[in-house]
């Protein structure tokens, strides 16, 4: 990321302008003393001329230069309070590039005997966490003198190209203690830092933001969350949890209570990717989706972009989720844990060799199974389970190598039958330094998905459906200077797709569909450049190869989705391709440092699709397939506009973006289609077009006692195809125009935090039925126009209370005990509406079997109203 | 307990389901309704022609004066007469659906035309009755899949003759198990069923259904709104298709039938 600093292009002279200062000369009755005299100055792009005259006119100081050689008309950007003439003289040397020297009184300012790029020394190195080692990701770099900076990439690695000289730079972090250290920096040297939590309640008044840097950022679209702030929001059974927090971004539609599916700027769900260093998470549900597989513990850092990300990153229309897990403590051991309703969490960190490698292990087990065994004593597996772990090692400063896991699952097993769920990722991270301003990030991952259904478990008779990638990928970043930042590298992946077959024995039986593998080749640009004090740009391109594979076999359609042929591929024909080009833009215009405009244009592509024709929460019988003959990869184009301001005195940033997304080859389904074991599967789809758009606001102060998110959206998403809805354009079930979020943290003191969460959004379209008729006994409804109605709207008040257990803040044993209301009003959130069940005496409702006598009613379901939880987490060290 | 009632229980600590006033966006519709199967039983085969009605728990309203013809093979005509008049319900001459050959179903009303093609497929026999004893002195019958073809077996279960009568307004019952052979979650996880309890003595007869392709996937998409709707696992909701003509709904079919008749008796 690039901070404004001045301005890096010199602008031509003209000579008519030479000419007539070629003869000035400021001259004043210079004092001996001048060098000690304080004057406070602030110049926004003031010319090097008009700068030299208000100093002259406040301190008596007159300057002489030839303009030929020293240009009077470039921009300069600076300030200082109460400076001596000294110091404001060294400073704008640097800055302008002169030498100077005083004679009799007078300050002659002089050509740099060498060019200014060769006096230019670059910083570079590592921002670190001084408690436990953890990079820290986004942390600024700043040097006041210059005006210029550059924050810490997703490894806590910088890089600052800036004139040879001694400069106080500034290190922060938010929720840290700033660190200014005094560099000589004559020649290129690196620089490691780590930087001191600060203490919770001073927090206010020691930290520096960085929120000024970030909304000068290029880059839109682009939210950071961090654990500590997942963490303190009010959770469900005291389980923090990272991908339900998303619900306090603007522009992100969580599905429901109990879901982990959430919808992105009118983009379905499979259109947002997970990636655990890397490593994509196909599935992050737990328990059906009542937690999320990510545990705040294991995280360092979240990044979610929802929209023109990084040419890099790719491979979804939508958003992308980039998360990096912790490295692991490399000063100290250190143990911590929870007890929540639920689950269990255990975590063991510590230095393999001090300071320079560590190791993390961390686990999440549940303890639900006693619960269910109340209910059926036939139960043999019933659980969820996470684990991850990361090892590491810094050989030096040049070379760093990182690897780590991810293994979580779901099994839900009686004796004969049940279900079960796996996610399994690693990484192998190497990070090569080739000079102060040249980054390579090599990285291997893979990604693996599995879906069970035990039908017969005394045969092994189960449906299974697979998924998994693996991908090699090389990204490189080069810091050009603190202006300019060049990215690229190359990616080669492959796929392997099973959309769900039965197995007997081990044995496939028929019916079979095809399993397919796919290969995928990326190569990516993307430049950074401050053009100027207000303007900047960033622009890439993602060129991405996608090519089937055999052995595979492929139906061939006719209009009618009426398959005409069979094609059969041998292992290793590649039979079908597709290559997409992947531009992005984005400008910004900086009004001054807190605050900027942007825009921003991108495409997207995505390669596979998750077919499903659920409108269910929950997660269930996931089958993906790949771009192949009969599925075109779905494409994106998305236009963003926003504006970014940051008030220094509140620490409030506020943000507000609007959007429109125009999405083709959208999938949608014939009525009722059959999803599952269907070789003919893809006769089922029907493809069309998208949109979405809105506008977003959203408020965050990050910072202090008090801290908070504040957001609303006003987004629609429209989906048309030509088959469906007799070819007009209906909502999609995920259009939910109005969103609000308020989440709110507050330290009542150095023990007790309070907390609360309040979300609101308009109700769900669904199809409700405008008649009904009688066939077989049964009441069959007639619908109109598709998702015609809506549900009620949806809105839920959370609280939590935080009791830190610890009288002596220095304590080893850190523990707290975090109570939690979820629901606090008992709102009957409705997830479906049915019209065909008859209400028991005994109470609930069932479908009628008598088709002599029944008598239904309209009923509606809804999970979780007021629900208390409480949860103990400890930490030592 | 259903084999996959472990998915439920997870659902069943946190979730609630309850009455709410009927939400219908009713409007109104003059879609024909066509509800034909026509069998391998020589007799006046039923053919229902109806309007959509407006709530839950409504009744048909009845199409009348239609013109309804069923062709067999392109041969043989058969006419459908409206029995009574102003009911909606007209009923072929006597005559045998088989299996091997194709049947038109032909109807002329308010100035339209609607039409329909149907052939039966082959029946499995059926496995026997199975019942148990549920509590209460009553029974129940044990619905289980059975063969390799998409079938369904209509019940009709009466007990006038049974002192349990006497305390009953219905003293008879119908239900429905579909056996279609597919794989859906909706399926795998509807919503629970009511219980079907009948006392001694009550005289059950099935007739058991064999199902074509089209008709499979007709009767696959109107449990999907109605039986299996309403549980966790939720499809799109969608019009059910058909394979009538000129935008009437409901479905042509023909099926080939197996029946018989069982009286319940005592068991420990």
């Amino acid at each position: 990321m690039l901070i404004p600093g001045k301005s890096v292009s010199q602008l031509s002279r003209f000579f008519s302008v030479l000419f007539f200062l070629l003869s000035f000369s400021y001259s004043s009755t210079a004092q001996e003393n001048y060098r000690d005299t304080r004057i406070s100055v602030d110049f926004r792009s003031i010319s090097l001329e008009d700068v030299l005259n208000n100093i002259s006119e406040q301190s008596g100081v007159s300057f002489s230069y030839n303009p030929r050689k020293i240009l009077g008309d470039q921009k300069i950007t600076y300030k200082a309070s109460e400076n001596t003439i000294a110091e404001i003289i060294d400073a704008l040397s640097l800055i302008a590039s002169f030498d100077y020297e005083t004679v009799e009184g007078k300050i002659i300012l002089k050509p740099k005997e060498k060019s200014a790029e060769q006096l230019k020394a670059t910083l570079s190195g590592f921002i670190k966490d001084s408690s436990n080692g953890e990079a820290l990701i986004g942390a600024s770099v700043w040097v006041e003198e210059l005006k210029v900076g550059t924050t810490s990439n997703v490894f806590g690695f910088y890089s600052l190209t800036i004139p040879s000289g001694k400069y106080d730079v500034t290190f922060s972090y938010i929720g840290f203690n700033r660190e200014v250290t005094n560099i000589d920096l004559q020649t290129s040297q690196s620089h490691n830092t780590s930087l001191q939590v600060a203490p919770a309640l001073l927090k206010e008044i020691t930290v520096t933001s960085i929120e000024p840097q970030l909304a000068n950022e290029i880059q839109v679209s682009k939210t950071n969350l961090r654990p500590a702030t997942i963490s303190e929001k009010p959770s469900f059974f005291g389980e923090p949890d990272a991908v339900k927090s998303l619900e306090i971004v603007p522009g992100v539609k969580m599905h429901s209570d109990g879901s982990t599916f959430y919808y992105v700027r009118g983009g379905d769900r499979d259109q947002n990717m997970i990636l655990m260093d890397d490593a994509p998470i196909f599935n992050p549900s737990h328990l059906l989706g009542l937690f999320s597989t990510i545990i705040p513990d294991a995280v360092n850092g979240i990044t979610l972009y929802k929209g023109s990300m990084p040419a890099s990153l790719g491979g979804r229309l939508s958003s992308i989720m980039d998360v990096r897990t912790r490295k692991g403590n490399d000063q100290q051991f250190e143990i911590s844990g929870n007890m929540a309703l639920l689950s269990s969490k255990l975590s063991l960190e510590g230095p393999i060799k001090k300071g320079k490698s560590s190791f993390l292990l961390s686990s999440r087990v549940s303890r639900v199974k006693w619960i269910f065994e109340q209910f059926n004593d036939d139960i043999k597996n019933f659980q969820f389970h996470d684990l991850t772990g990361k090892v590491n090692f810094d050989f030096n400063q040049q070379n760093k190598l990182y690897f780590s896991f991810y293994n979580g699952g779901d099994k839900f097993l009686t004796s004969n039958n049940g279900i079960a769920w796996s996610n399994r990722a690693t990484t192998v991270r190497w990070n090569h330094v080739f000079s102060e301003r040249l980054f390579l990030n090599t990285t291997l991952a893979g990604g693996v998905y599995d879906y069970f259904l035990h039908t017969d478990r005394s045969t092994q008779t189960q449906w299974t459906s697979h998924l998994s990638n693996v991908n090699l990928k090389g990204d490189f970043s080069y810091f050009i200077n603190p202006n300019e930042e060049f990215d690229f590298g190359l990616s080669i992946g492959g796929y392997n797709f099973n959309p769900g077959n039965v197995s007997r024995n081990g044995n496939t039986i028929p019916p079979v569909v095809s399993v397919k593998n796919s290969s995928e080749f990326v190569l990516y640009g993307n430049h950074e450049i401050r053009l100027s004090n207000h303007w900047g740009l960033n622009y890439g391109l993602r060129i991405s190869t996608w090519t089937n594979e055999g052995e595979a076999f492929e139906f061939v359609f006719d209009d009618n989705h009426n398959p005409v042929d069979t094609l059969f591929f041998k292992k290793g024909d590649k039979y079908k391709s597709y290559q997409n080009f992947e531009p992005r833009i984005s400008v910004s215009y900086n009004l001054n440092d807190n605050s900027s405009f942007k825009v921003s244009a991108a495409r997207n592509v995505q390669n596979i699709h998750l077919i499903t024709n659920s409108i269910s929460p929950f997660s269930s019988f996931e089958v993906w397939l790949p771009s192949s003959l009969n599925i075109k990869p779905q494409t994106a184009n998305q236009l963003v506009f926003g504006y970014h301001h940051y008030i220094p005195n509140t620490r409030l940033s506020f943000e507000v973006e609007s959007f429109y997304k125009k999405m083709k080859n959208q999938i949608d389904y014939k009525a009722h289609a059959e999803t599952l074991l269907n070789p003919l599967l893809e006769g089922e789809l029907f493809f069309g077009e998208a949109q979405g758009y809105g506008i977003e606001f959203q408020m965050k102060k990050e910072e202090g006692r008090l801290r908070s998110w504040v957001g609303y959206s006003y987004s629609r998403a429209k989906r048309k195809f030509s088959d469906l809805n007799n070819g007009r354009e209906f909502n999609a079930f995920y259009d939910r125009p109005h969103q609000l979020s308020i989440t709110l943290s507050y330290d009542l003191n150095s023990r007790w935090n309070v907390g609360m969460n309040w979300n609101y959004y308009t109700g769900a379209p669904y199809s409700s039925p405008i008649s009904y008729y009688n066939f077989n006994g049964l009441e069959i409804p007639v619908y109109g126009q598709k998702n015609n109605d809506r549900l009620p709207d949806y809105h839920r008040l959370d609280l939590s209370a935080t009791l830190n257990l610890n009288k002596n803040a220095e304590s080893r044993f850190k523990h707290n005990l975090m109570f939690s209301i979820y629901n606090f009003y008992a709102r009957k959130n409705a997830l479906f509406i049915n019209y065909n069940k008859t209400e028991q005496q005994e109470g609930g409702f069932k479908i009628p079997s008598n088709l002599l006598d029944r008598e239904v009613v309209s009923t509606q379901f809804y999970l979780f109203q007021f629900t208390p939880s409480i949860a103990y987490n400890f930490k030592w060290r | 307990m259903n084999r996959f009632a472990i998915y439920l229980m997870l659902l069943i600590l946190f979730s609630c389901e309850e009455r709410i006033g009927d939400p219908l966006k009713a409007i109104d519709s003059d879609l024909l309704i066509v509800e034909a199967v026509l069998t391998n039983e020589k007799m006046s085969h039923k053919i229902k022609l109806s309007h959509p009605y407006q709530e839950l728990n409504g009744n048909d309203m009845p199409a009348s004066g239609a013109n309804v013809v069923v062709i067999e093979g392109n041969k043989k005509v058969y006419n459908a007469v409206e029995f009574p008049q102003g009911s909606g319900n007209y009923y072929t001459d006597e005559m045998t659906a088989v299996f091997g050959k194709q049947y038109l179903l032909f109807i002329q009303y308010a100035g339209k035309d609607f039409f329909a093609v149907a052939g039966s497929v082959p029946v499995e026999p059926m496995a026997e009755l199975q019942y148990h004893k549920a509590g209460g002195g009553l029974y129940q019958l044990q619905l289980n899949d059975y063969g390799e073809s998409p079938n369904y077996i209509d019940y009709h279960v009466s007990w006038p003759g049974t002192p349990e009568c006497q305390t009953k307004a219905l003293c008879e019952g119908r239900l429905i198990y579909y056996d279609l052979k597919t794989i859906d979650v909706n399926s795998l996880f509807k919503p629970d069923k009511e219980d079907f309890l009948f006392p001694v003595n009550s005289i059950i007869i099935r007739r058991k259904y064999s199902v074509s392709p089209d008709y499979k996937t007709y009767l696959r998409s109107v449990l999907s709104e109605t039986e299996w709707r309403g549980g966790i696992f939720d499809v799109q909701r969608e019009n059910v298709p058909t394979d009538l003509s000129n935008g009437a709904v409901g479905f042509f079919a023909v099926s080939t039938v197996l029946s018989d008749t069982t009286i319940i008796t005592e068991k420990p």
